[in-house]
């Protein structure tokens, strides 16, 4: 059975209505990419799955629980994290500092999973006394995906994580997905630029005007024209 | 020349009066950074714990709980654990505020919370002088000589050295709260980015209860220590020095705590040194141009950051 099933759900800001009975699922430890046309509604769908939005209509399901009614601290403690796209790290804390908040409502030692981290992002290992604010843009997005990971989730969903990187960067961003899939965690990727995120996902959604309108494996997307004139530049 | 032989005596002084408006300041800068608002009561949190050290040290003095004073310093025991007490439930009474008032604010935004700031400010000076009248009020009524110290014919009470101490001691422990705790740690998180240290999973409620105890524990400091440094309390004491607190916050970066003890020492020094040339009834307006200047020329302030 799915790890996330998003089911009919109508979402948006205030009176303005973004999504419109969209639906989405994701298995364990799968990746899966959302792709579209900027407003699509791909930011907002995230937003919505992680409590930030309320749904005003339609059913969020996480590991057998409902969430759509829970604040994203709720959701986090059941097993999944979310990297926004923009300001997703703390820049006034270091490296180190970021880990720690990560693992916030852990009580215990965790500096076996901070050393962890370390080893997915050996850049990070070796400046972990570094305030992040003075950090480039790549290895920031390095701090932000590590915070996510720190409470060893199920799932995590990130927010057009190569956004802002330059191409050689972004490649570097998606082989550490690719790793951090591998540990067993399911991925739920929006992209703008979407090939190389389709390339490496296991299924694909399409949203156009907040509305479902492909679904398919990550290959047949790419492999579709119309898809690939419509939404991947051709 | 006289006016310049002054100089230290006034940057003494000076020293004395920013401890108090660095404390002060600490709790408005936090306030500012991680709830996100300027708390226009803070001045009055100040006399709330200065005045709730008065009714405590009255009830001790009536209970006859002794207080000798410690060596040549003008109180004793009994103080003391009024000032301890006074700390905790001032602390007390605003996470109570909070409860009652700013929580079901939090999301209308900072105006909002601003306004409803000045009204807790003037409810609860009214309160202090329902109970005790605009009247002064005094602590201790004994004269504390001044010693020489140094060279410069500097003179201090201990009183005053007590008030420098344990304003340097508290910016110690602040400093280490925020920079090793986890609880410090969080706070810095939340005044970076409230939402994202809600979507990784900080209890951010816990977060602005700390702010609170901190902010309000350090207000209640600084009252009752203007009170021992004046002699007299009013209800008036801590919104008559909330221009210079506000005025130090801007100056030393608002949002930044360290710019705030930076810039509350500046504007106490700059204070006391301008009556050696000019009318001490200026001292008000001292703050109020430096925290123009500031504005105008880099409104970060000295220490706040760029973004």
């Amino acid at each position: 059975m799915p790890l996330l099933t998003v089911k009919q759900v109508t979402s948006g800001y205030g009176d303005m209505e973004v999504l419109h009975d969209v639906s989405i699922e994701i298995n364990p430890q799968e990746i899966v990419t959302i792709i579209g046309p900027n407003g699509a509604g791909k930011s907002t769908l995230m937003k919505t799955i992680f409590g930030l939005l309320k749904p005003k209509v339609g059913q969020i399901l996480f590991t057998d629980h409902e969430i759509s009614s829970l604040s994203p601290d709720r959701i986090v403690r059941l097993g999944m994290a979310y990297v926004p796209q923009v300001e997703n790290v703390f820049p006034s804390l270091t490296v180190r500092e970021n880990l720690e908040m990560g693992a916030f409502i852990r009580s215990d030692d965790f500096s076996d999973r901070v050393n962890e981290m370390f080893d997915l992002f050996p850049v990070l290992g070796r400046r972990g006394r570094q305030q992040v604010g003075k950090m480039s843009g790549g290895e920031r997005q390095m701090v932000a995906m590590a915070r996510a990971l720190m409470l060893n989730p199920q799932l995590i969903l990130l927010d057009e994580p190569s956004a802002a990187l330059a191409p050689n960067l972004a490649v570097v961003i998606f082989e550490q997905i690719v790793a951090i899939n591998e540990t067993g965690v399911a991925i739920l990727i929006v992209e703008q630029n979407a090939k190389q995120s389709l390339s490496l996902s296991d299924r694909g959604y399409v949203l156009a005007s907040g509305r479902n309108r492909f679904t398919d494996t990550g290959e047949s997307l790419l492999a579709n024209e119309e898809i690939g004139q419509l939404y991947l530049g051709g | 020349m006289t006016t310049l032989a002054n100089i230290p005596q006034l940057l003494v002084y000076g020293i004395i009066s920013g401890s108090i408006i660095s404390l002060g300041g600490i709790g408005v800068s936090l306030t500012y950074s991680i709830l996100g608002f300027s708390n226009f009561a803070h001045g009055d949190f100040m006399a709330l714990g200065a005045y709730i050290a008065l009714g405590l040290f009255t009830l001790f003095t009536g209970l006859g709980i002794p207080n000798v004073p410690f060596g040549p310093l003008s109180f004793g025991f009994g103080f003391a654990l009024a000032f301890v007490l006074a700390i905790a439930l001032t602390a007390i009474a605003v996470i109570l505020i909070d409860r009652l008032l700013f929580r079901r604010l939090r999301r209308s935004g900072p105006i909002i919370l601003m306004m409803s700031s000045i009204g807790v400010s003037l409810g609860l000076r009214n309160i202090l002088q329902f109970f005790w009248s605009p009247q002064p009020h005094y602590y201790s009524q004994a004269i504390q000589p001044a010693v020489a110290i140094g060279i410069l014919n500097v003179r201090i009470k201990p009183d005053e050295m007590f008030i420098i101490a344990i304003a340097i001691a508290l910016v110690v422990l602040v400093h280490a709260f925020m920079r090793y705790t986890k609880m410090g740690k969080a706070m810095r998180a939340m005044a970076d980015n409230a939402t994202l240290a809600q979507v990784t999973g900080i209890n951010t409620d816990r977060v602005i209860i700390w702010t609170w105890v901190i902010g309000a524990g350090l207000a209640a400091t600084a009252g009752i220590l203007a009170g021992i440094e004046n002699k007299f309390i009013t209800p008036q004491l801590g919104w008559q020095m909330l221009l210079s607190i506000f005025a130090g916050v801007v100056l030393g970066g608002i949002g930044n705590p360290y710019g705030a003890i930076l810039g509350g020492m500046v504007i106490g020094i700059s204070e006391e040194v301008s009556t050696a040339f000019i009318s001490t009834g200026y001292k008000p307006a001292v703050a109020f141009v430096i925290m123009i200047i500031m504005l105008l020329v880099k409104p970060t302030g000295l220490l706040g950051r760029k973004d």
